[in-house]
């Protein structure tokens, strides 16, 4: 009888929860020494108005970051009508992320979770969100010790707290957010120090929506307080403010996006050393930037890298077609610091000029442009796709000397120049194959400018370049190229071969792949070539197995702004198995 | 050797033959915000019939290859009850291009906003594009990861089988 009731009150309890998850598991061996192994294991559970979370890691060692085995986050939810409350790994975005946008972003290992408590109360014209709770931030520095590519060497912790407000009248929204970090901040000092900072940021914002355009703009202060002799007394104030503008057109939509970042004006060395500067902008802010994010592989390489407490900067983006066939995508977008730097006598930086609300592009104030142009053609009932395009970048990105006088000036910085030309063909047979080519040709400078003028004579005004050619000799361009072929049949496998080539030898770098049997057997066996091939099988529609076996240069990944040095893989073995259960 | 063949074998023989069971999986009520502001219970839009849910990215290249087919689909089977629930992933940092995207590629689908992929994790979308397919009673039909060219066929095969189930339900009822 008692098991009959058992049976009975598992099999009620089971008929009302509801479970998925789904698992994702990566190893990757190579010859140059290149190993990870881990598996994610996500499992979602729900009860009536409960639902759970729980991420499962095991790894040794992961791809970024350190091992863990076992329960790497986990969340609890009650989510009925209005109210919702959530309990465990909260990863809450407040407006466009100016006071709070804190992510898990695992490509670049980048985790600014809140673990608290947070409750919601939604309606449809009124929204409000209280949260509490301790964010554990790592980061790499190369200001701490033990820096390296792979695993964080620095480490912070805040205790937040904070309130968001929304309001709906109509089609206008008035928004107000609040939140204080009490931060526990270790600083460079022997023996090591930990200083208690408090930080805490104000923003109000507005947006309005119609059916011909829609704006939204937010300004946010920030104040932090440094716990001294017994008592908080002030370190720093900052502000920062972003607005978009969309306007709606019957061919085309145009956005556009203004950035104003002055939450500290540091010197041009120091600028990206989070360890000595401390109580501007927090890691768990992630604001909008004014970068394009590039959909190619060799622009994504020289991405800008946004200086989140000084950068003002636009992005205009207009898109639309010419006809149902044919669209086209033109993209603008400029940024730099909101002072230009100048040594004093004693070589040290100091504030010169304050630049206007819009940026310009004075070298003494580190800026970046980026122009980016496409054109997609779509025939043949949409089986034949053709999109070519054309990106060109300039981006200042140290300064290392700028000595002005009354006749005289001496400057110096580093610079990246870019031009890329992206090309993409895809070709859909009516039988499920299909074939696609990327193709991207890349002609890059990278190097030092020195820039010499006296009683109105420019006396030097040339580059030095950071590429040598195989006789050790300076030369101004690197050739970068980038092709892959994939043929595939729908919808269970595909296979990619690519290749990543470079011209040239950097001063700084060792940039040589190791030759594989691959690249010998395909006959294109160069040391600066990188070549793999990737199977990619559907086993299910909810499992994907992937292999690849080859080569991979490595270099800059960057999302959102936050940019990571990926190491090259050489020689070796990728394996990917992905299930949704 | 074996062993290690074995366990491979388990590895994959497990969530495949739980995979092919996921028919009965059921999804929470999700609330999703769409793009004109307002916020939408997944209850509610399924009242008039299945949705399928695509996940998406203006980063993403083959999302975009694919929402072209899914705008037919859209029109397609409207009348049928069924829509597509294009659901954007893309962060702060550019979730204002999607409105601006929407209307100048002139797609007539419903668009969510999902910025801290919380409705993607609830729904197991770890890849860009994830195609979730469900019925009328909050389950999930169908899963698709990742888009090649030709997929649109299986696509529009499922929501076909599922349109079709649907109609014998209410002809049983």
């Amino acid at each position: 009888m008692n098991k009959i009731i058992i049976f009975g009150a598992i099999s009620t309890l089971y008929a009302q929860f509801s479970f998925s998850g789904n698992t994702e598991t990566r190893l990757a061996e190579s010859s140059s020494g290149y190993y990870y192994n881990e598996t994610l294991i996500n499992t979602n559970l729900q009860y009536g108005a409960f639902t759970n979370w729980i991420q499962l890691e095991y790894s040794d060692p992961p791809e970024l970051g350190r091992s863990i085995n076992g329960v790497r986050k986990m969340r609890l939810e009650y989510d009925n009508g209005p109210v919702k409350l959530k309990l465990g790994d909260l990863y809450e975005i407040w407006g466009r992320g100016l006071v709070l946008n804190s992510v898990d972003d695992q490509s670049i290992d980048r985790d600014t979770g809140i673990r608290g408590l947070t409750l919601m109360y939604n309606t449809q014209s009124f929204s409000t969100q209280f949260i509490a709770g301790k964010a554990d931030i790592s980061q790499s520095t190369i200001n701490a010790l033990g820096f390296n590519n792979r695993t964080h060497n620095y480490h912070v912790s805040h205790n937040l707290y904070g309130l968001n407000v929304n309001k709906l009248f109509g089609n206008h929204n008035l928004g107000f957010s609040f939140l204080q970090g009490l931060e526990k901040h270790p600083v460079n000092t022997f023996p090591t120090d930990t200083l208690n900072i408090k930080n805490q940021l104000h923003s109000a914002s507005y947006s309005y929506m119609n059916s011909s355009f829609d704006f939204y703009t937010e300004y946010i202060m920030s104040r932090s307080y440094e716990f001294n002799e017994d008592k908080w007394g002030s370190h720093a104030t900052g502000k920062g403010l972003y607005s978009n503008l969309n306007l709606y057109f019957n061919l085309f939509s145009l956005n556009l996006e203004y950035i104003n970042y002055r939450y500290a004006m540091i010197d041009p060395i120091s600028r990206f050393n989070i360890v000595d500067y401390y109580g501007y902008n927090q890691p768990y802010q992630n604001p909008p930037v004014a970068v394009h994010i590039h959909e190619n592989i060799l622009m994504n390489r020289v991405s800008h890298q946004t200086d989140f407490n000084n950068e003002v900067g636009y992005k205009a983006e207009l898109i639309g077609s010419f006809s149902d066939n044919i669209e086209f995508l033109t993209i603008l977008s400029q940024s730099n610091r909101t002072h230009s730097w100048v040594m004093d006598e004693n070589f040290m930086w100091k504030k010169d000029k304050e630049l206007s609300f819009l940026p310009k592009f004075d070298p003494a104030a580190m800026p970046f442009r980026d122009f980016y142009t496409e054109l997609t053609f779509r025939t043949m009932q949409n089986n034949m796709f053709l999109k070519i395009g054309y990106a060109d970048m300039e981006d200042i990105i140290d300064l290392l000397q700028n000595t002005v006088t009354d006749s005289s000036q001496s400057l110096t910085y580093s610079i990246t120049d870019a031009q890329t030309i992206p090309l993409n063909f895809s070709y859909s047979f009516s039988n499920g194959w299909s074939i696609e080519s990327k193709i991207e040709l890349q002609w890059l400078t990278k190097g030092y400018w020195w820039y010499e003028e006296k009683n109105n004579d420019v006396l030097a005004d040339s580059l030095m370049s950071i590429f040598l050619d195989d006789d050790g000799k300076r030369i101004d361009k690197e050739k970068n190229s980038f092709f892959s072929f994939t043929v595939s049949k729908s919808p269970k496998w595909s296979i990619t071969l690519t290749s990543d080539k470079t011209s040239v030898k950097e001063s700084f770098l060792e940039n040589k792949s190791i030759i594989n049997p691959l690249e010998k057997f395909l006959g294109i066996d160069q040391e600066r070539n990188w070549v793999n091939v990737e199977f990619v099988y559907h086993i299910t529609s909810s499992m994907r197995f992937s292999l690849l076996y080859g080569s991979l240069k490595g270099g800059l990944i960057c999302t959102n702004g936050v940019c990571r040095i990926i190491e090259p893989f050489d020689d070796g073995f990728k394996i990917g198995l992905s299930t949704v259960f | 050797m074996k062993r290690i063949l074995y366990l491979i074998l388990v590895l994959i023989a497990l969530p495949t033959s739980y995979a092919e069971q996921k028919r009965e999986m059921m999804l929470p009520d999700l609330s999703i915000k769409l793009i004109d502001g307002k916020q939408d219970r997944l209850s509610s839009l399924l009242e008039n019939g299945p949705i399928l849910v695509n996940f998406w990215a203006t980063w993403c290249a083959p999302c975009k290859k694919e929402m072209i087919f899914l705008e037919e689909f859209h029109k397609k089977y409207s009348d049928q009850g069924f829509r597509v629930l294009a659901i954007s992933t893309d962060s702060p940092k550019s979730m204002s291009k999607v409105k601006s995207y929407i209307r100048a590629k002139k797609h007539t689908f419903l668009v969510g906003l999902d910025p801290n992929q919380e409705v993607a994790k609830k729904m197991n979308a770890m890849v860009m594009p994830t195609v979730v397919l469900i019925d009328k009673d909050r389950k999930v039909s169908w899963y698709h990861q990742g888009f090649i060219p030709g997929d649109e066929n299986e696509i529009e095969a499922q929501i076909l089988q599922l349109l079709n189930a649907d109609r014998t339900k209410v002809g049983d009822k």
